[in-house]
């Protein structure tokens, strides 16, 4: 157990983020449990308590009586460096546990830019970094979330993924743990990873063998162990209304990043973006009824005592039910002052009048995200919103009194020329302009904020090369110079982090090298802006001898072998050639959930189906 | 409205969280207590609660105050016992009383809460470095200087303050197991007050106190106002 002096927790900031001991959070003795977990994010405390996924795990875990589940996050620079001087090892927020203590340490992989922490993480804690090095005594460990769809990067580095979602499945995996335990843990470490590999959704990458070409590129994986499927196929909850759902969160002491009750109305999202990796990976759309959310609402409002609900889901706005579910919440909370809201709207009135309602008097903004400065390209990303679309809802939102409107763009598409770049200043714009038509006056501010386009594992866009830095900042001062109103503000993000990302997202095993070799140099927290080191990734890159444009600029041949086909969430390749041909031809797919299904292949391949309470006909 | 004021504690568990949190942490305590609260007007509505004299981080109490304000009158032992059941780890009810406001014709309302501080006492616990005689000595000297400035360095501003305007009483020492005692009565005011961490601090670098300061375990046990804990003034 670890306890740390006074003198230590006064010299770092905000303290309680590694003094534990929130309401909710699960105490269980630790003799007395057969499986201790340990969940986790890499990164900072406030980061990491505000991620759904792991709450959930957390309670179903929990949940079990032969198991403990408890929390650790990235320790800020401040706090490591005291620890690494003292030689304090990485520890739980529960029981202050040392880490390498526990049986399993998951990881929630939220974006590429987190691995060189996971690493920092894996060696604070005193675990070995690659899988080939670690012992009998350390911990498994495991990673789940988004980006395990293409896990190749980090797949040296973990003993086993969890591909999709983990609620059933990480408890699959206890009960293999539990019984491999009884039995006297037959054939050690790698005998539990022979049996857990023999579970649907598990991937274990050292049962795996990678071939390359001769000109050293990716040319097929093959499993070397009876157990490791050639394919491993996602894992989807089918019912939503029947797996459990956070109803007792661990309530932190300080602010946190998403500081509110988060109801989640159903999983997937089936618009059909073709940049969209989060519209690929969680596929069907399932809803959860009216009913189960009506009483999850209540419970989580009662176990937290916040005042602050979101209503989230990839696309909330096209939940079957929400305006009948909105008039729900607000009957049941009447008088509570319960205050909820929408984290993402549609680009229609039925969102504004919605937004309307659930924001009362506070007009604090609204952001829609159409994604291209023209209907050229907004045809080719399948994004199926018009201009004509835009000035109805931002007409509608500006009649309501709105005077604050984000606008979200992408820079760097596939196919997209300057006119397109131009567009987005001219878009924003005429929405400035609207504001002054339906008012009579100026004053509204219209922020552009526009991200660099990183092409995708799984999407229709995975073979397309990404544009390089200098391009992403000439068409920056392009649009920067193409914006005449003062009412327009234009963002950017760094595009020096967009390549990065672009090249780890569709590495290979090898890159794995360059991740260690970058997190040597002192790689940490690069989803920092003022904690990014730009240099020490080349240079990583450089020192391993591998060519990052091979990876992010370099555009895949159509019928090339990929390294992330054999995780997949289940859309065949035919579907997103398809959809790569219809994006060259400018041509649209429909929204399944509503329209005609598109073959993505996804419902034959996981036995699940769509579940949307409007096309079923029914009601929630 | 009726008003409560409530005396809470600040336990080891919670002793890192700021004045700000724990006004935060109430808030949501009081909502899960399905008491019928207050609220502010406005297009933000607040909790009405106001808070004695804010801790500082790293020190817990015995003595945290707080008032705040139903729509209906309740009976103390209810909500008491819902307050009670409702709190995180790290923080108890001790006390708990109705507010009771005088008639408009029988004069002032009650003072704000924060107005009524005029005192804290506190105690630290913190590890013998050396001889006792040292400590009782660097007590005695310090008790017997008539003033002394203390270098306030924040990061918005450097300043010195002098501290026995605000020391009421001679600071007291004694052992406990192996740990040095200091015992504090320190005025609170309007205008300011002085930290008991450095009085601490002042002891050891003028007066030679021989404590591992570092290691100190900083406890508020008492806030008073007009010489009486501020839940005996309602």
């Amino acid at each position: 157990m670890i306890k740390l002096e006074p003198e230590i927790l006064q010299a770092v900031e905000k303290p309680a983020r590694y003094t534990g001991y929130e309401l909710n959070a699960v105490h269980k003795d630790w003799d007395g449990v057969e499986c201790h977990f340990a969940l986790s994010l890499a990164d900072v405390y406030e980061v990491g308590m505000s991620n759904l996924g792991l709450k959930i795990l957390y309670e179903v875990l929990n949940n079990r009586e032969d198991t403990v589940c408890e929390r650790v996050y990235a320790p800020w620079t401040d706090m490591e460096t005291i620890m690494r001087d003292r030689n304090i090892p990485l520890f739980s927020l529960e029981s202050f546990t040392e880490i390498n203590k526990f049986d399993f340490l998951g990881f929630s992989l939220q974006y590429e830019m987190i691995y060189s922490n996971v690493l920092n993480m894996l060696d604070l804690a005193g675990i070995p970094i690659w899988t080939r090095d670690r012992q009998e005594s350390d911990p498994f460990v495991v990673g789940g979330g988004p980006t395990v769809f293409n896990t190749e990067p980090i797949s040296d580095f973990f003993d086993f993924f969890i591909l999709g979602e983990g609620e059933e499945l990480i408890v699959e995996v206890v009960d293999t743990f539990v019984k491999w335990k009884a039995n006297g843990r037959i054939g050690g470490r790698k005998g539990f990873l022979k049996e857990v590999a023999k579970l649907e959704g598990i991937y274990v990458p050292s049962f795996y063998k990678v071939n390359y070409n001769d000109q050293g590129r990716f040319l097929s994986i093959e499993p070397v162990e009876a157990e490791a499927k050639p394919k491993i196929f996602k894992r989807v909850i089918k019912d939503m209304d029947k797996v459990h759902f956070v109803e007792k969160p661990v309530m932190p002491y300080i602010g946190i990043v998403h500081d509110r009750i988060m109801l989640e109305l159903f999983r997937g999202c089936t618009r059909g973006c073709r940049f969209c990796q989060a519209g690929t990976s969680y596929r069907p759309v399932r809803e959860r009824s009216r009913a189960y959310l009506r009483q999850l609402a209540r419970k989580l409002v009662d176990s937290t005592g916040y005042n602050e609900m979101s209503l989230t889901s990839l696309s909330s706005a096209d939940y079957s039910c929400l305006g009948e579910m909105v008039d729900d919440l607000f009957a049941d909370f009447e008088g509570e002052k319960v205050s909820f809201s929408l984290p993402s709207l549609r680009i229609d009135s039925f969102s504004i009048d919605l937004a309307h309602k659930m924001q009362q008097v506070r007009k604090s903004g609204l952001t829609f995200a159409p994604e291209a400065g023209t209907q050229r390209l907004r045809d080719v990303i399948n994004k199926g919103v018009t201009e004509e679309n835009l000035m109805t809802a931002v007409e509608a939102a500006f009649r309501q009194g709105w005077k604050q409107v984000k606008l979200y763009f992408m820079m760097g598409l596939p196919t997209e020329t300057d006119e397109d770049i131009v567009g987005i200043a001219q878009l924003a714009e005429k929405v400035a302009r609207k504001y002054k038509e339906v008012t009579g006056k100026w004053g509204v501010t219209v922020t552009i904020s526009v991200s660099c386009f990183v092409p995708k594992p799984h999407t229709p866009f995975q073979w397309f090369g990404q544009l390089p830095k200098d391009e992403f900042e000439r068409r920056q001062r392009l649009l920067k110079d193409s914006i005449k109103e003062k009412a327009v503000k234009f963002h950017y993000h760094d595009a020096r982090v967009s390549v990065l990302e672009g090249a780890i997202s569709r590495g290979d095993r090898r890159i794995s090298q360059v991740i260690y070799q970058a997190w040597q140099d002192g790689a940490k927290f690069d989803g920092w802006t003022d904690l990014f080191k730009n240099e020490v990734w080349h240079e990583a890159f450089r020192k391993c001898g591998i060519d990052l444009r091979e990876y992010n600029e370099r555009t895949r041949d159509l019928d090339e072998p990929l390294p992330w086909e054999h995780t997949t969430p289940g859309v065949s390749r035919e579907f997103l050639r398809r959809e790569y041909d219809k994006a060259m031809r400018g041509e649209l797919t429909e929204d399944c959930r509503r329209g005609k299904c598109s073959a993505c292949g996804v419902c034959p391949s996981l036995g699940a189906k769509v579940v949307d309470y409007k096309r079923n006909g029914g009601e929630g | 409205m009726y008003k409560y004021r409530a005396q809470l504690t600040k336990g080891d568990e919670i002793r890192y969280i700021s004045h700000l949190d724990y006004a935060g942490v109430m808030e949501r305590a009081i909502r899960r207590a399905k008491l019928p609260a207050a609220y502010s007007e406005g297009f933000n509505p607040h909790l009405k609660m106001s808070f004695a004299s804010p801790l500082s981080l790293g020190v817990t109490s015995d003595a945290e105050y707080m008032d705040f304000e139903l729509t209906r009158p309740l009976c103390q032992p209810e909500v008491f016992d819902k307050l009670s059941k409702a709190l995180p780890p790290g923080i108890k009810l001790m006390k708990l009383k109705p507010v009771k406001e005088p008639k408009a014709c029988q004069g002032k309302k009650h003072k704000a809460l924060m107005a009524e501080v005029e005192q804290g006492i506190y105690e630290i616990l913190v590890p013998l470095m050396g001889d006792w005689d040292a400590v009782v000595k660097a007590v005695k000297s310090f008790n017997a200087v008539s003033e002394i400035n203390y270098h306030r360095v924040t990061p918005k501003k450097t300043r010195d303050i002098e501290v026995k305007q605000y020391v009421l009483e001679p600071v007291q020492a004694g052992m406990a197991g192996a740990l040095v005692k200091l015992s504090m009565n320190i005025a609170i005011t309007q205008s300011g007050s002085i930290k008991p961490v450095e009085i601490m601090e002042l002891m050891v670098k003028e007066f030679g106190l021989p404590v591992d300061m570092g290691k100190a375990m900083i406890n508020r046990s008492q806030l008073l106002g007009q010489g009486k804990p501020l839940i005996d003034l309602v």
